[in-house]
């Protein structure tokens, strides 16, 4: 028997029953609707935590360390290279200026910037308060929100400021303050006991900040100089002190056109620690599928009481057709193409189930996403659930398997059935 | 040909057991029209499984066009009646939900014929027992004698080589059986298809050329009009 001629038979056969059909659906059809949900959940939230990472970091850039001892617990072997100890058992190694040549020797690298790890004293300028002041180094590929201004092509002698600074500093507005001069006060840190030597650094105001939605550092106060600039701070800083030179980390570009991965092997052959965009992501990624996976489970439960529902539908429906059964047999249908008629019908049954489970998933999911964005005051566009094409085929297409399992006890059931025994009659 | 060679059909096991076909020998030529003629309970339908490959007896051959059914695999024997059988129940067993023209089209869906020449065998098979103009109706608003003419366009439309029709119109008025019989008949005639008719009932049987008289699993005589030999045995 042609496998469409079983189908459509299947189908027929399926509407003579139309209530038990979607009754035994339904059900099935709470398993589709959850892991649909569930997947959606979890294809929205890892993509903004895509989001949010991109926005924090670029994708070619790597962060390096050397590789560091795994084992903590006992005595640690002395190595010479630069560390910094603490109580002699926790050792941070550190990179050397040294190892910061051997890593831009690498191929792929296009910069390296070590962490200047250096301490500002305060910030002002003339007739302005004192305040407390952290440097971080501008990174042109990070997207910061400029309100004034721009870090397009940022001098050496120039700096960004967060609004907060502005406001604080004395400025009317943001578009006010660009290209004012203002002053970092650095102290050298060699000079143990004070009064220490310290420095005025002036800078050129190129551009304001507001905090970005998708920021980590979203309160901070910021304060951006080039890598140049950080380095010219930190060499008045910390020239003269035990760790100049050392570094706890260094950021490394990797080319345009070079997969961030092939740098990152060459750096671990080297034996350096180093870090992708990507890595940091696949740790917010590995939350997000832990409780995705819960999700699931819910929904795999509801599944799995609808295969019992589907294994009793098609029980009944063997024993009502036994006739029938009986008759295509008598006329020769094949035992296999008898099994294949249930196994179709309960086919047909997971498609509705999950067809009707997907589809309301979709129209429930797509129309609170804009309810559920503004309760945990996402960012406009963010959906936190993503249906995606594949994702509701893979669960249809997975709800049919598992419901062509269920029906395979009741299809083989009636495919062993005598054509005598069910045609008669008296 | 139709060669039925020291059957023996046992039912049940050990104290139970019951033999309802006794070591049954005849042979039937190719267009013949045959009733298996006997009382209720006589072996009558046990032995019409045999014959078509429905049912498998514990002994014996049975020969069809040189071919023992009885050694072919259950596919090989799907396949032979699906090719070569056409049945007829006392109760229809007609498919109420299904449409008149998808109840016929079952057994060319069964034998794999192609969709292209299915509309007009279900066409032919239903205009010649009278029923083209049902063919959209759902079958069980057909009537008792439009029901059996139903299953007679179902036995027929793939143009089988024998018929077996288990008591045809047992269920049927005499105006609506005789109908029945006319339209068996024809087929046999104008088709040289093999006819067996299992029946109790003498008149009918008396319009075959043949009559097998069984009683109690055991042939009790045949008579074959044809040849008049009417030989006891
Ligand atoms: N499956 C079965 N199990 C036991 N006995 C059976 C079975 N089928 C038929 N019989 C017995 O075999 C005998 C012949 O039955 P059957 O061929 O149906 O007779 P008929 O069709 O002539 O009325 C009857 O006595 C019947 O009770
Ligand atoms: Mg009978």
């Amino acid at each position: 028997m042609k496998f469409v001629d079983i189908t459509k038979r299947a189908g027929r056969s399926l509407r003579e029953s139309k209530a038990r059909t979607i009754l035994t659906s339904l059900a099935i059809g709470v398993g589709a609707f959850t892991i649909t949900l569930s997947l959606a959940a979890g294809a929205g939230g890892r993509q903004y935590a895509a989001d949010i990472v991109s926005a924090n970091t670029n994708k070619q850039e790597l962060q390096v360390s050397q590789k560091q001892e795994s084992a903590l617990s006992g005595p640690q072997e002395y190595s010479d290279s630069p560390s910094v100890t603490f109580g002699g058992r926790f050792s941070v190694k550190q990179l050397s200026s040294a190892d910061i040549d051997k890593i831009a020797a690498v191929s792929g690298v296009k910069s390296v910037s070590p962490a200047y790890n250096l301490s500002v004293k305060y910030i002002t300028r003339v007739g302005a308060k004192k305040y407390n002041a952290s440097v971080s180094q501008y990174n042109n590929a990070m997207s910061y929100n400029f309100i004034a201004g721009n870090g397009k092509n940022l001098a050496d002698d120039e700096i960004v400021l967060s609004k907060d600074y502005i406001t604080a500093l004395g400025f009317k507005s943001p578009q006010e303050a660009i290209g004012q001069t203002v002053d970092l006060v650095v102290a050298r840190a060699a000079d143990i006991v004070p009064p220490q030597d310290q420095k005025t650094f002036s800078y050129k105001i190129a551009g304001v900040i507001d905090q970005n939605e998708l920021s980590f550092a979203s309160n901070q106060t910021v304060i951006l100089v080039t890598p140049a600039a950080a380095k010219t701070m930190y060499d008045y800083n910390q020239t003269g002190t035990t760790t100049y030179g050392n570094y706890l980390a260094a950021v490394v570009i990797a080319k345009d056109g070079v997969d961030v991965n092939t740098v990152k092997d060459q750096l671990n052959k080297l034996g350096y620690d180093a870090q992708t965009a990507q890595d940091l992501m696949s740790t917010i990624f590995q939350f997000i599928n832990v409780l995705q996976g819960i999700l699931i489970g819910f929904g795999a439960l509801a599944v799995l009481t609808s295969v019992f529902g589907i294994i009793n539908t098609q029980y009944i429906s063997v024993l009502e057709r036994t006739q029938q059964i009986g008759l295509m047999k008598a006329l020769g249908m094949r035992r296999r193409d008898v099994g294949r008629l249930f196994k179709l019908e309960a086919a047909w049954i997971g498609f509705l189930g999950g067809a009707i489970g997907a589809g309301l998933a979709m129209v429930v999911g797509l129309a609170a996403n804009p309810w559920i964005s503004n309760v945990l005051s996402l960012p406009k566009g963010t959906d936190l659930l993503i249906f995606q094409p594949l994702s509701v085929t893979v669960v249809i297409v997975g709800l049919i398997l598992v419901s062509v399992g269920a029906g395979i006890l009741p299809a083989r059931k009636a495919a062993k059935l005598d054509p005598i025994e069910a045609l008669r009659t008296e | 040909m139709i060669e039925i060679k020291h059957i023996s059909k046992t039912y049940g096991k050990k104290e139970s057991a019951f033999e309802a076909l006794k070591d049954v020998t005849f042979t039937i030529p190719d267009g013949a029209s045959v009733a298996i003629l006997g009382k209720s309970g006589s072996g009558k339908s046990t032995l019409m499984h045999a014959m078509s490959g429905l049912d498998r007896p514990q002994t014996g051959e049975v020969v069809i066009d040189g071919q023992n059914i009885l050694t072919l695999k259950d596919k090989q024997v799907d396949r032979f009646r699906a090719e070569k059988i056409g049945f007829i129940f006392q109760s229809f067993f007609v498919q109420g939900n299904e449409t008149v023209s998808d109840n016929v089209s079952l057994p060319l869906e069964i034998a794999n014929v192609a969709f292209s020449s299915r509309r007009k065998r279900v066409e032919a098979a239903l205009d010649s027992v009278d029923l083209l103009e049902k063919k959209n109706n759902r079958a069980k608003d057909l009537s008792g004698g439009q029901k059996q003419r139903l299953a007679i366009a179902r036995a027929i439309v793939n143009n089988p080589s024998i018929i077996f029709a288990d008591e045809p119109t047992g269920n049927l008025d005499s105006v609506t059986g005789a109908k029945v019989e006319d339209l068996l008949f024809s087929y046999n005639k104008n088709k040289g298809a093999t006819l067996i008719i299992v029946t109790h009932d003498a008149d009918l049987g008396a319009k075959c050329d043949i009559i097998i008289h069984i009683k109690d699993g055991k042939i009790e005589s045949i008579d074959n009009k044809k040849t008049r030999d009417g030989a006891k045995r």
